[in-house]
Formats: C-alpha cells, structure tokens, sequence
C-alpha cells in the first residue's frame, strides 16, 4: 500500500504541480515526485537542493559519470528511480 | 595508465562527498530539516531512528543520540534501512493498526532512509581516505 498523505494529500499548490505533470506527461506522477512534494519543508525541498547540487552542479566528475553512480546505487538497492 | 585514472577517480571521490565544504551544509540542511524539524513526532525519535538505521549502513562513529524506538517500529525502521524494497503493504499496515498516523510513518520512513544513506555515505568517504 501506499500512504494516502503522499498519494493524495499534498497542499493545493503541489496538487496543481501534480495535476500539470498529469497534464503534459499524459501519466500519473511517480512516487518518487509524489514523495518529495508531500510537506515538502520536511524532506522534498531541502532533498531537492541536496539533489540538484550533487547531479547538475559544478564538479569535477561528469553528469554522466554522477548518473551512472545514481543507477549503479538504485540498482544495488532494487529502486528502479 | 588505468591505476593513474583510478588514483584520481578516488581523490575525486574524496573530496567530493559530504565531507566536501561545498556539498556538507546542503547536507546538513536535508538532516536538520528531517531531524530537527517541525513534525508529528518527536525529534528525539526521529534522531534514535536515523542513529539505528545509519549503524546498521555502515556509520562508526555514533552521534551519541541513543533514545528509545518502540518495540513495534524497530523492525520496520531496520528493513528500510537495509531493503527498503522488501517493505510491504501489510507492515505499513500494521503500523497503521498499532495506531501511528500516516504522518508518523512518513515521517519515521524518511528518518530511516536518511540514516541509511548517511550511514553509507559515511562509510564510503572514510574508506576512501582509508580510515576503515
């Protein structure tokens, strides 16, 4: 089961984020978006930062090389994000 | 050459993490929020369940946060941490049932996650200065 909270309980201005990406993508957001947008002071946000910094910012590795990291440790623990 | 590229791979590595001054306060901004944060539980909670899901990921050094975790959530709190993807729908449930909101479980679930990959994350920097 998933937690209804973060299936269905965002506040009004990620429910209209995640009705936008129903929108343009055609399918049901991924949990993962779902996850990182429920009360997003908690986790998402700061989550979101952490994320961005260490994929896309400066750094002496590669996007490339940081993604294959990220898929090499989701594989390792079964994740499929 | 392939040991020279490694030798350098490696450095990178070390300095890249969160021992890196560039990355640790964003860092500690994710942790500070999930763990010293406004929330339905108590922060001292959320830190016993980071500090037992970090132990079992790999941390060494232990926070010094030892509090009490309920004998109902240990188990779930280790699956997260260790095989996140063997957490089932009937143990969520049971949680549920055992009377924990599902704010409480959402909130317990990122604290075991975080101290899983900080716990790794740890483990991984140290190694790679050769400290473990």
């Amino acid at each position: 089961m998933r937690l209804g909270v973060v299936e269905r309980g965002h506040r009004i201005p990620q429910k209209l984020q995640l009705a936008m990406i129903r929108v343009v993508t055609r399918r049901r957001a991924v949990d993962i978006i779902r996850t990182v947008m429920y009360r997003p002071e908690f986790f998402g946000r700061p989550m979101n930062e952490w994320t961005q910094r260490v994929m896309r910012g400066p750094s002496e590795w590669a996007v490339w090389e940081r993604e294959l990291f990220a898929a090499v440790t989701s594989r390792l623990n079964q994740c499929v994000f | 050459m392939e040991e020279e590229v490694m030798g350098s791979s490696v450095q990178k590595l070390a300095t890249g993490g969160a021992g890196d001054s560039r990355l640790g306060p964003l860092v500690e901004r994710v942790r500070e929020a999930v763990l010293v944060g406004p929330g339905v539980t108590q922060p001292v909670l959320r830190q016993a369940v980071e500090e037992r899901a970090a132990a079992m990921g790999g941390r060494t050094r232990a926070s010094g946060v030892v509090g009490p975790i309920p004998a109902d959530l240990s188990e779930f709190v280790d699956r997260v941490a260790v095989s996140a993807w063997r957490v089932t729908g009937e143990e969520v449930a049971a949680l549920l049932e055992a009377g924990y909101t599902e704010d409480e479980v959402f909130e317990i679930t990122v604290s075991a996650a975080m101290g899983a990959a900080c716990g790794r994350l740890e483990r991984g920097l140290a190694a790679v200065r050769g400290e473990v």
